[in-house]
């Protein structure tokens, strides 16, 4: 595998999420999703507890070892080489096996089908669109903007009102986290901080900057 | 009157599981804040489904899969099916409406299990149009199911429990080892099909709550999920883990249950279709239920 | 804001924020103090709701809504006590502190505990921290302003920062922080029924002033009024400040005693919310009564909604800020150039094209266009062409005539220039480099001319005037009560000609006061004063003898026109604390302000509210609405993040009356209204208080209006309005309402 430090990561610093939904709603505006399709939510946890409220933006945090391509039944799923990770749409059945292996919540089900049936999933690709031809309608129409092939940062990150959203290589996003938590003087979160490199393995969640 | 009582509840029921319920995102029940403090527990479901999805589940269906054609072409072939006369007198066993039950739940499962060996081994068929279609006639098919399950419950439990002839029978497994016509201790129904009974109804059930939790994917379960003491998106793969798991078993029954009527024993389908069995292959094969009916005199 | 946002990240130790909830107010803004805190400095919120901003805070403190004075002169006494104020500054800057500091005296953090509700050793825990911690900013928004004691609070916090010192300087001063995208230009140019642009106020002075900049004469400008004479002769209404948005629905229904010529006939919305304002049905009966409603925006006001007439309201299709283009002025006072996206889509038009159709059509079109095509000449307006030129001329016509506040140097060549050089400007201190070298981002204001680099930070005096320094305004008078009102002479600032402080610069004192002559040429074309001198001579004179045209005053702690000269602590008029209405009683009665009587202790002593209404009322914004929320709620997405208008509301406050997490419940008024609204168990309240948004509207009392909306044109969520049930209460000098300390009766629904 090529060098894991190389990878595309979001990373959320919950010391800096204000619940303000910018990345929700930008998200949504730019790939113009149906309501109720949230590829990136805000969740605040402990509302309104003194000293335990955190608020926290999360979407597909693009896994190097990504659970859902372990249990697609079809095998739509693809990782580029940049790490981030997409599907395919025409493949994909709507199934929810994804979700299930996916400790974010991330995967997305459209109830377009009959009775209310899942349609084919639908996931934050990073603003990398999918498997069609880069920057054809079809694929903005499915998949969304693909504003990584325009050297864009996904908009999500560009719109975050206090830069808690923060996305690039995982090497360049844990440096800049250090940057902030040694500033603040907390050098024990530093330790915390943790980039989701191998899903499932306890030992390496606590993460790549240990 | 009863009957139909039954079958209006059984619709109401099936009925509800049509309804989909739309949610704000606000904070859903999935995908809010439940979902954030799932994280840390995701070890115990979530790792474990993966690593079944990805290791397991795919042999065991393709056990399933391919078990009971061999195991019953060897039987058929060394074996052979069993033959009873068709000209001899016939005994009613089934009523119309448990014929109808018993066949609209036949028929959702042969939607039922070929569609579900189809998702389960979607890659191989390219995943697409064709997959999909064979998921949404997987849910279509089960309401279909679920209207026969109290039916069949109600008629035939008092009928379904295990008694000594059970054990005789198992221990000759029915007899299906040997070419004799010996009569075979079992009552209406033999140890088999009891078995069958078992698993397919209260296992049903089973399938159908954990289908019905995967399709509806994010209506309120809260009152659920508080009750097992777990978070929804676990309640989720704990149904996936179930519905894969007690699908591998009701699918393999499913193809022996077919084996049986259609090719082991000659024309048994038929009771299903007029509602009378054999003479001879009640004797024979329910010997037990064939005496009581003589001793009532329906013979 | 004194300060900017850039200076706040790159100076600030420390950080106060009352009644500001940036977080959700102004998330942009609220970043900075999250850099800033990221750099080490420490987050003090102040607020009765455990907001967003305060879950971010280090030092959260929680108040009763409308006791900001009461705390604030805790921590004033504890800083007189201490010795920790700045005794330098005080001497040398500020007037009549020690009448602060006899207030002051009487509130022991006792009393300030028990009438605020913070704690004795939060009060002391502040107190120490904000006094010793420099430099300190104090942050504000509406929930110091939008009180019956709105007036105090925005006078009592400025106050905390002259006695620290932290007036004036690089990380400290007061930041007001604006929700809005110019709400700053909107005030400056005066959207207001009390003053002409530029805080010029409605005195014949004024008047005169700007008949000439716009070109016509005073005998036309009165014209435009009713003739009425005033004891003095002159014309009663043109010098008489308006209805305000607050209470202009009393000028229709005239329940409470007017003062105006006649009742008000017709209303004209333009970019405000009306459904934002308090005594909805009062609002709604109003409307009804009107002969006509005119709504001009780009969404449906639902002004237009709350009521239930069927004819005469017409609703015209307003362009959005996309499809306009001119300036507008940020939180820190700087300008912006905004460019146009698109034209107008459909028939929509931009906000001063239908001000012209308007004016055509009345027949002053002419006159109304006449100031975009003058300039001045040798100190005289004079009109030099027969065209104008959107919105260039507009600006300019503002860059001549707005002087008070320092627009002179905003022409639209310098602001279209830093549009177009954004990044040769640092984020940090406002400063240009490159080709923009020598000024600061935007030319906040004061920018006294073209060559004036502009004022990142007000007041402050290590800074040469010509480079953005300045000292307090000499505005009220040489003396009072006989203590001169100019700063001593140890504040000079660099490059400053003469010693020390100084009055404002008029054409009488100017020689004196630098020492200079006059040559006849330059009094003739001189104006009166440095405010309304179109010729620029006095500014011309202060920039080379480097001095600030406004004077270099002391800032007074006391404001002796107002009812209160010393601010003093006024229980709210429904206050929840019968025994300390006794104590801390509200201000008689007000026959006349904005032209109507409003009632402040009759209202407040008319019974013990706080026995049928137990529970506080205040209220909030939600991130994704602004004001009435009649924009937001035509996004699908934006509302999809709150589908419903709710309450806030303590678990243990909701079982005492039997509401169920996510039940309906309504919420009384002691004005007899009510709104029916669900319950959202949340401890960001305490179980004496509700708070609710003010982004709903669309359903009043329980009645759902959705049948009033034209077709297709209901946003995806409607709500009650948490307007209607306000209580009644303003301020004494703004007319703002009381939207922020009231009282309720919650019950089951």
């Amino acid at each position: 595998m090529e060098n894991i430090n190389s990878r595309l990561k979001f990373y959320c610093d919950a010391d800096r999420c204000i619940e303000c939904f910018a990345c929700v709603v930008a998200c949504q505006n730019a790939h113009e999703l149906p309501v109720g399709i949230a590829r990136r939510k805000v969740v605040t946890l402990n509302d309104g507890v003194e000293g335990k409220e955190t608020s926290i933006s999360i979407a597909c945090m693009h896994c190097s070892d990504a659970p859902c391509s372990q249990v697609c039944p079809v095998d739509c799923f693809y990782i580029r080489e940049d790490g981030i990770v997409l599907h395919d749409k025409e493949k994909c059945i709507g199934c929810g096996y994804c979700l299930y292996a996916c400790p974010f919540g991330a995967p997305q089900f459209p109830k377009d089908g009959v009775f209310g049936a899942k349609g084919a999933m639908d996931k934050c690709t990073m603003c990398a669109g999918g498997p069609l031809e880069t920057n054809s309608e079809i694929e903005r129409h499915t998949y969304g903007q693909n504003r990584i092939s325009e050297g864009k940062v996904p908009v999500c990150a560009a719109m975050c009102s206090t830069n808690a959203l923060m996305i690039g290589t995982s090497e360049k996003v844990s440096e800049l986290y250090r940057t902030r938590v040694l500033a603040r003087g907390e050098s024990k979160e530093a330790n915390n901080s943790y980039l989701w490199n191998v899903a499932y393995n306890k030992q390496s969640r606590k993460g790549l900057t240990q | 009157m009863k009957k139909y009582r039954v079958l209006l509840s059984s619709l109401l029921l099936s009925m509800t599981s049509l309804y989909a319920i739309s949610t704000g995102t606000y904070d859903d029940p999935l995908y809010g804040t439940a979902m954030l403090n799932a994280i840390p527990k995701y070890f115990a479901f979530g790792e474990v489904f993966t690593y079944l999805q990805r290791e397991w589940f795919w042999k065991g269906f393709l056990i399933a899969l391919f078990l009971v054609p061999v195991a019953g072409s060897i039987h058929y072939m060394i074996i052979g099916p069993k033959v009873f006369s068709h000209d001899g007198k016939k005994i009613f066993a089934f009523g119309l409406f448990m014929r109808i039950m018993h066949n609209l739940a036949a028929l959702s499962f042969l939607v039922l299990v070929p569609t579900g060996f189809v998702m389960a081994f979607g890659d191989f068929f390219g995943g697409g149009t064709f997959v999909r279609v064979c998921k949404n006639l997987h849910g279509i098919a089960t309401p279909v199911f679920a209207i026969t399950v109290l039916p069949m419950i109600i008629a035939w439990i008092r009928d379904m429990i295990f008694n000594m002839d059970d054990v005789k029978w198992m221990m000759i497994v029915g007899g299906y080892l040997s070419k004799e016509k010996k009569p075979i201790p079992a009552g209406k129904f033999n140890a088999g099909q009891k078995a069958w009974f078992w698993i397919a109804m209260p296992g049903g059930i089973l399938m159908i709550l954990t289908g019905a939790l995967m399709f509806f994917l994010n209506i309120n379960l809260s009152p659920v999920a508080t009750l097992f003491g777990v978070s929804q998106i676990d309640l989720l793969r704990i149904s996936a883990i179930i519905h894969n798991v007690l699908g591998m078993v009701v699918a393999t029954f499913f193809m022996v249950h077919v084996y049986m009527a259609a090719i082991a024993i000659k024309g048994a389908i038929h009771s299903m279709i007029t509602g009378y069995k054999e003479e001879e292959e009640v004797a024979i094969l329910h010997s037990s239920w064939y005496r009581k009916l003589k001793e009532e005199g329906k013979v | 804001m004194t300060n900017h946002f850039g200076d706040i990240v790159a100076n600030s130790k420390l950080i106060m924020m009352v009644g500001a909830n940036s977080a959700v107010a102004n998330p942009i803004g609220f970043k900075h103090f999250l850099q800033a805190k990221d750099r080490g400095a420490k987050l003090i919120v102040v607020d009765p709701i455990f907001t967003r901003s305060a879950a971010k805070a280090d030092i959260y403190v929680r108040i009763r809504p409308g006791t900001d004075i009461a705390f604030a002169y805790g921590l004033l006494h504890v800083i007189f006590k201490n010795g920790w104020e700045d005794k330098d500054f005080i001497d040398h800057r500020t007037y009549a502190m020690d009448q602060i500091r006899a207030e002051a005296a009487k509130w022991t953090p006792e009393e300030a505990s028990n009438v605020s509700g913070a704690s004795v050793a939060q009060i002391l825990e502040v107190a120490e921290l904000y006094a010793k911690t420099k430099p300190a900013a104090i942050a504000w928004s509406l929930g110091i302003t939008q009180h019956s004691v709105g007036s105090s609070n925005t006078r009592i916090l400025p106050i905390l920062a002259l006695v620290t010192g932290n007036a004036g300087k690089a990380g400290g001063g007061c930041q007001i922080i604006r929700g809005h995208d110019n709400v700053q230009g909107a005030t400056d140019m005066a959207n207001l029924a009390d003053s002409l642009p530029g805080y010029y106020g409605l005195g014949k002075a004024a008047w005169e002033y700007y008949a000439k900049t716009w070109g016509v004469s005073l005998e036309y400008l009165q014209s435009r009024f009713h003739p009425e004479l005033d004891a003095k002769g002159e014309h009663k209404w043109m010098h008489a400040k308006g209805f305000s948005l607050a209470k202009w629905w009393q000028g229709v229904l005239q329940e409470e005693k007017t003062h105006s010529s006649a009742p008000i006939r017709v209303l004209w919305v333009q970019g405000t919310g009306i459904t934002s304002m308090s005594q909805q049905v009062k609002i709604k009966e109003a409307i009804d009564k009107l002969d006509m409603l005119v709504v001009a925006e780009p969404f449906v006001n639902e002004a237009a909604i709350i009521t239930d007439r069927k004819d005469g309201i017409y609703i015209l299709p307003a362009a959005t800020q996309f499809e306009c283009e001119g300036t507008l002025s940020a939180t820190n006072r700087s300008a912006q150039w905004r460019t146009q996206v698109v034209e107008p889509l459909y028939e929509s038009k931009a906000d001063h094209e239908v001000m012209f159709a308007f004016a055509k059509k009345f027949g002053f079109y002419d006159e109304y266009v006449k100031g975009m095509k003058m300039r001045v000449e040798k100190g005289e307006v004079v009109q030099y062409k027969d065209d104008f030129v959107w919105p260039d001329d507009a600006v300019r016509e503002i860059a001549r005539t707005v002087k008070s506040i320092g627009l002179s140097g905003w022409t639209p060549e310098r602001l279209r220039k830093h549009q177009a050089n954004w990044h040769l400007f640092d984020p940090l201190t406002l400063k240009g480099h490159g080709e923009m070298e020598g000024e600061y981002y935007g030319l906040p204001w004061p920018c006294w001319d073209e060559k004036h680099p502009g004022s990142p930070v007000l007041y402050d005096v290590s800074k040469p005037v010509n480079e953005g320094g300045m000292g307090f305004r000499n505005r009220f008078g040489m003396e009072h009560n006989g203590v001169s009102q100019i700063a001593d002479e140890t504040v000079t600032l660099p490059g400053q000609k003469i010693k020390g402080g100084y009055p404002q610069l008029t054409k009488a004192n100017i020689e004196k006061v630098l020492g200079i002559t006059l040559s006849e040429e330059e009094k003739a074309q001189m104006g009166p004063s440095w405010a309304m001198d179109f010729s620029g001579i006095i500014q011309k004179y202060a920039r080379e003898y480097g001095v600030c045209v406004y004077g270099n005053a002391r800032a007074r702690t006391i404001v002796w026109e107002f009812p209160d000269p010393v601010p003093v602590h006024r229980e709210p008029i429904h206050s929840p604390r019968w025994d300390l209405v006794q104590k801390y009683p509200a201000l008689p009665d007000q026959d006349n302000n904005f032209r109507v009587a409003t009632r402040f202790i009759s209202e407040q002593t008319k019974q013990d509210w706080s026995k049928e209404f137990p529970t506080i009322m205040t209220s909030m914004r939600l991130v994704n609405l602004s004001g009435a929320g009649m924009l937001e709620r035509t996004s699908k997405y934006l509302s999809s993040i709150t589908p419903e208008m709710f309450a806030n509301i303590h678990p243990d406050l909701a079982s005492k009356y039997g509401i169920e997490d996510k039940g309906m419940m309504w919420i009384h008024a002691p004005h007899g209204t009510k709104i029916k609204v669900r319950a959202h168990y949340n401890r960001s309240v305490t179980a004496d208080r509700i708070c609710m948004p003010y982004n709903f509207a669309g359903v009043m009392q329980g009645v759902d209006l959705s049948a009033n909306y034209p077709e297709g044109t209901r946003p995806y969520t409607i709500g009650e309005s948490s307007c209607t049930v306000v209580n009644y209460g303003f301020d004494p000098i703004t007319q703002i309402s009381e939207f922020n300390a009231g009282l309720c009766r919650v019950e089951k629904a």
